[in-house]
């Protein structure tokens, strides 16, 4: 018999809110959390807008919030939404602390951009195409700053969280674009199921609303330039939909062994009972055409938790709002549930929050997890246009009561192919 | 507590360091102790106070790839350096001995790779810089990049230098639609990723895996950051082949290196089935957060990786340390060594091509299975003294006769996370 691995405390730092009542309430009404850019000047960007995390103050969380001034935001997101979930849990400050581990899908800090676009240009040849290394090197010498730069590393979120809350298990960080934090998950769940810890911080936090992260994804034309309107850019599963929407945040959950969150009387959100890992092995950035690895990883993750496709209530999507990913993923949900894709009802709550990059795939399963603890399923907002090729019951533009869901599953499906799906089921 | 486990053992093996790019030259040249630290040269690191490192001179991806794997070649143009080192090693493992097509359920293939953040090549940003800065220090007018500067950027520039490409890269090369991670935690990314492997195949989620690191910091933009903020050797800019000095008194801190190294890992029966040489057994693993860098939590890691592998101190032959001549970390590692295992010989190599970033666990770890399977144990350079606080016996100077069945790899960040391998002689 394997050993069980339950979720006994979630917290999130996101665009529509700094915990998850919060996020979630807005998520009911519907509500959006993009607007302009105003961490930088993005007026000429090809794209303006993003889903950006408002009013946070780490210092709300931390007494010891002015020990991290120097990392980026993506490690005070998860640092607040860690704290949050491990008061959540009520999990003791005591006891043997290396059964308690950190697995974060995280992504690096903001870089340089003054520093290394200033210093490109200070050291281009005439026909800008060819920068000095030598000259650039002096010009970066003099500008980075060092403190800042050592915090960029990515090792170094979950390297934060260890110290902070002395937890002192296995410390991993993953970086596999938008599954990243999903997969965290499930791999963190299966160290608790194999006997390497019994807890788990695990999850994921992410921020690219910087000029580099804006830039490149605009040169990769996977952004809306919907800057008429940026509240009805993400729209999932709709005929008209050109881009995704950048968004930001960081999520945690505990994952913890069930017969040790029993023994202390936890409390348990929910178990984590399935989890299906693939690659599509076909290009960097689009999925596959038929959502060939992305359907095997639902199908795994379904096996795992040991149900069959028609007991799931509801499916989190990936959802991005671009042309590619919600026809395939389309593709994908029928694929691996058969008959059942037509009954089950799926949403992108992408369509309010925007796409957390990395931190997506914890926030998209605590947004599950809470929908089917309260019997309220979020919708897809500014789906008005049905695409023909988006045939399934995506719950458009306003939320549904529901009663019974004992299963529930949210996709994760990242650039360079990895696919993700967990199941978490009520106990 | 511990399900019982499908066999996990390394069957293929692809290097790039400094010291030598194919495995007959790696192990040569540790056998020789041929110095791959030396003066910068890929441009010119006047400005820096590290002005040497680990760089592989004149590597070229294309040689490494045969002339029938187009595509691959084709897709050289989109990645940077450090991706590329991480293919053309996971071509030479396949190489030596991947599964055939045919062989292998592609849903059954899986990678796991050691990345780290890749520096974005300069050329790519000159232009759009040049139409976008103003003033006497090149101050960047957002204004003008939205505008004018991204325009200038290759449009596939940001794919280049995302840590997950070499897994997806390789992914793409071989067919393997199993799982797909890249772990990111610097210096312990690579033995993390076999770690993670071999849970993956111990819960028979796969049959086969490449397990890779690969790294490259050699780059003006790392170079640059990383003498801001990483203890680098700044006294030996004269001296390179002597920068680097695991456990000794005189140490300073260690230089920059680059390459990459890939395992095939795969279910013992499966490879039996195949009829794949077996090169050695990985028998153990575990990780930690060794909070202070104080020795403890280190120490339990290795005593937890030796108990999953069944063996005690009296079984291992060496243990293959991380240590790269840094003041702090080399004292903290000793700490964790003497207390888990006393007085068993330890080596590092580090002193032959500096810290390899994301590759070094793996790079370093090849030297054990290396040194496993010829029965040979090569030495450790540049630790002249043994330091006082770092109280562990130290295999210095030439190779000596393998006599255990066991080695232990270690890694660690300059944070604290820590992780052990252990590795068994078939």
């Amino acid at each position: 018999m394997r050993r069980r691995v339950v979720i006994t405390g979630m917290g999130v730092v996101t665009p529509l809110g700094h915990s998850v009542a919060d996020m979630f309430g807005h998520l009911v009404e519907g509500k959006s959390g993009i607007d302009r850019i105003t961490h930088f000047d993005a007026r000429t960007f090809p794209t303006t807008f993003a889903a950006e995390v408002k009013n946070f103050d780490l210092g709300k969380f931390l007494p010891s919030a002015a020990r991290y001034g120097q990392c980026g935001v993506n490690t005070r997101f998860a640092l607040a939404a860690a704290k949050q979930a491990l008061a959540d849990s009520n999990l003791p400050a005591t006891g043997d602390r290396t059964r308690i581990g950190v697995y974060m899908g995280s992504g690096e800090g903001s870089e340089d951009f003054h520093t290394v676009i200033g210093g490109c240009a200070a050291a281009a040849d005439a026909s800008g195409y060819k920068v000095d290394p030598g000259k650039f090197a002096a010009y970066a010498a003099r500008h980075l700053n060092a403190p800042v730069e050592a915090e960029l590393e990515m090792h170094t979120t979950a390297g934060h969280l260890a110290e902070e809350f002395d937890l002192l298990g296995p410390n991993f960080t993953c970086l596999t674009a938008c599954a990243a934090s999903a997969q965290a998950i499930g791999e963190a769940a299966e160290m608790i199921r194999h006997g390497d810890a019994d807890v788990f911080v695990a999850g994921g936090s992410h921020s690219m609303i910087h000029p580099f992260g804006v830039t490149g994804f605009n040169l990769l034309t996977a952004l809306s330039t919907r800057n008429d309107s940026p509240q009805t850019a993400s729209r999932p599963f709709d005929a008209t939909r050109d881009g995704f929407v950048l968004g930001e945040g960081g999520g945690v959950v505990i994952l913890e062994e069930y017969e040790h969150a029993t023994k202390r009387g936890a409390p348990i959100y929910a178990e984590l009972t399935g989890y299906g890992t693939t690659g599509d092995a076909h290009a960097m950035t689009d999925p596959h055409p038929e959502g060939r690895g992305a359907s095997r990883a639902m199908k795994d993750a379904i096996r795992d938790a040991g149900i069959s496709p028609a007991d799931l209530g509801y499916i989190n999507a990936h959802g991005t709002s671009t042309p590619a990913n919600d026809e395939t993923e389309t593709l994908t949900i029928k694929a691996a549930l058969g008959e059942a894709a037509y009954k089950v009802p799926v949403s992108s709550t992408k369509s309010m929050l925007g796409h957390l990059i990395a931190a997506g795939g914890v926030v998209e399963l605590i947004i599950a997890i809470t929908a089917m603890r309260r019997g309220v399923l979020p919708p897809t907002m500014n789906l008005h246009h049905p695409d023909p090729k988006c045939d399934l019951d995506y719950i458009p533009n306003a939320a549904r009561e529901v009663t019974g869901i004992r299963h529930v599953a949210s996709n994760s499906l990242g650039f360079g192919g990895q696919n993700i799906t967990l199941v978490a089921s009520r106990i | 507590m511990t399900i019982p486990q499908r066999r996990a053992v390394f069957t293929g093996l692809g290097v790039l360091t400094p010291i030598g790019t194919d495995p007959a030259a790696y192990w040569q040249s540790l056998l020789a102790g041929t110095p791959g630290v030396r003066r910068i040269g890929s441009f010119d690191p006047s400005a820096l106070p590290c002005q040497i490192a680990g760089e592989l001179p004149g590597f070229d991806a294309k040689k490494f790839l045969p002339a029938e794997m187009k595509s691959a070649r084709k897709a050289l143009k989109t990645m940077a350096r450090a991706i590329q080192l991480g293919v053309c090693a996971a071509e030479q493992a396949m190489a030596a001995g991947g599964p055939k097509k045919g062989q292998i359920d592609p849903f059954r293939f899986g990678i796991e790779f050691g990345c780290v953040m890749v520096a974005t090549e300069l050329d790519d940003l000159g232009k759009g810089g040049q139409v976008s800065c103003e003033g006497p220090d090149s101050t960047v007018n957002l204004t003008k990049w939205g505008a004018d500067g991204l325009k200038n950027v290759p449009p596939l520039w940001m794919l280049k230098y995302l840590p997950n490409m070499p897994a997806c890269h390789v992914s793409i090369n071989y067919d393997a639609q199993g799982p797909n991670n890249t772990i990111t935690s610097t210096e312990t990314a690579g033995l993390m990723a076999l770690g993670e492997a071999y849970r993956l195949l111990g819960r028979n989620a796969a049959d086969f895996f490449l397990v890779g690191g690969c790294d490259s910091k050699t780059n003006p933009l790392s170079q640059s950051r990383y003498n801001g903020f990483y203890p680098l050797t700044k006294s030996h800019n004269d001296t390179p082949a002597a920068a680097v000095r695991p456990f000794d008194a005189a140490r300073d801190g260690c230089v920059i290196g680059e390459g990459a190294a890939v395992f095939g890992l795969e279910d013992l029966e499966f490879a039996r089935k195949r009829g794949a040489t077996v090169l050695a057994e990985l028998v153990g693993f575990a990780s930690g957060y060794d909070k202070g860098k104080k020795g403890p939590v280190l120490a339990g890691v290795i005593r937890n990786a030796l108990k999953e592998a069944g063996v005690g101190p009296a079984d291992v032959d060496h243990v293959n340390a991380a240590a790269g001549g840094w003041p702090e970390l080399d004292a903290w590692e000793a700490r964790g060594i003497r207390e888990a295992l006393g007085d068993v010989p330890v080596v590092s190599y580090k002193g032959l091509f500096g810290n390899t970033g994301a590759a070094s666990g793996l790079i370093e770890l090849a030297a054990s299975v290396l040194a496993l399977q010829h029965g040979e144990r090569p030495g450790t350079v540049n630790c002249d003294k043994v330091a006082a606080d770092c109280q562990v016996n130290v295999h210095i100077g030439p190779p000596r006769k393998v006599t255990k069945p066991v080695a232990v790899k270690l890694a660690y960040t300059d944070r604290g996370q820590c992780a052990a391998a252990v590795v068994r002689k078939v």
